[in-house]
């Protein structure tokens, strides 16, 4: 049971990884706020695996809806793809 | 440009391979989470709900709410005038902006502004039932993981769809103004000052001793708050926390988001001085 609990935060960790890279990288900020979401959804997922559900419950509302909420506001009021 | 791109992903790889490497060799203890408790852990978990140490108990069987409300009652008041800090912060730099619907008269039909009614249905739905999971999380926090700030953020997501979905104008009309938010946050943040103070007055009336963000009654200070209300477990101040916390949360954010979304025209002509409150 350790093992496979162990072994599912570690996938989730690559996973939420290869989302922040790719969320850094992105120059479409629309899409890169996606992948910001993806990267907390994973964080939510090894809370609740570290047996933090009070932290997940605040986690979910916070990361997930709040603030990729106040980025697009903030991406509508000014340019969605970054320069260079 | 290529090569940068490649030796990024060669540094976050080989970062990710000594972490995890570094873990194995037992960085971070041999389980997660370590098995042996500490002397304080043990203490917490011993002490949360203890009907048999009435004079050092929270009463509460969530050991998380005892100890964010009581243990470390001041520690969680302070992190909470931070978090309003930055909401007056919002409200301070939009000051002069009332994100009011002055600049049309008469009566806004609900099919005029916002999203298409597919999403307003959708919308109309999910709010009872997000809105109702929200009051659970606050009123159980005493009980169950979860509490103020949680059920409060959570509240605060449906009203944030609500604004988008209706539209702002619609959404001022039907009484979620930056008046009515900013009343519920300072009712909300008053509702914590007083709880928190709540058996300082109490033990003062009755002319014993006790202190601030004191909850049970304590060998010294005999006064407390009720730990259980016709029968039901309500833990004494942890439930008025929660509640008051819920409110200011919610309301703290939902204003925000008001001021947020408020149109730029409206901004730029309160800053050029065009328009006085």
């Amino acid at each position: 049971m350790e093992v496979l609990v162990l072994t599912l935060m570690a996938v989730v960790a690559l996973l939420s990884t290869v989302a922040t890279y790719l969320a850094i990288t992105e120059r479409d900020l629309l899409t890169a706020v996606i992948y910001s979401a993806l990267q907390s959804t994973a964080y939510a997922i090894i809370f609740y695996l570290l047996m933090a559900p009070d932290i997940v419950l605040v986690y979910i509302p916070v990361a997930v809806g709040l603030y990729p909420a106040v980025f697009i506001v903030l991406i509508k009021k000014s340019e969605r793809y970054e320069g260079g | 440009m290529k090569y940068e791109r490649a030796l990024i992903a060669v540094a976050i790889v080989v970062f990710i391979l000594v972490l995890s490497y570094a873990v194995t060799l037992g960085a971070m203890g041999s389980t997660l989470p370590p098995r042996d408790l500490r002397l304080l852990a043990k203490l917490y978990l011993w002490l949360a709900i203890n009907p048999w140490t009435r004079n050092l108990t929270v009463m509460s069987p969530e050991a998380v709410t005892s100890i964010v409300w009581d243990f470390r009652g001041l520690d969680t008041f302070f992190e909470t005038a931070v978090l309003y800090l930055a909401i007056i912060g919002t409200v301070a730099i939009y000051r002069g902006v009332y994100a009011s619907s002055k600049s049309r008269e008469g009566p806004i039909s609900e099919d005029e502004v916002g999203m298409s009614p597919i999403a307003k249905s959708v919308t109309k739905i999910t709010l009872p039932i997000v809105i109702a999971v929200a009051v659970a999380i606050a009123l159980h926090g005493h009980l169950t993981p979860g509490g103020g700030f949680q059920g409060g953020s959570t509240a605060a997501v449906i009203l944030l769809l609500v604004l988008v979905v209706f539209s702002l104008q619609y959404s001022i009309r039907m009484g979620i103004t930056k008046g009515s938010t900013l009343a519920l946050r300072s009712a909300g943040l008053l509702g914590i000052a007083v709880t928190s103070i709540l058996v300082l007055i109490l033990g003062l009336l009755v002319g014993c001793q006790s202190f601030i963000f004191q909850n049970q009654p304590k060998a010294y200070a005999p006064v407390g708050v009720p730990a259980f209300l016709d029968g039901m477990l309500v833990s004494g101040t942890l439930i008025l926390f929660n509640i008051f916390e819920c409110l200011a949360v919610a309301a703290g954010l939902t204003l925000t988001f008001i001021l947020v979304l408020t149109h730029e025209e409206e901004i730029r002509s309160v800053m050029k001085g065009d328009r006085h409150e």
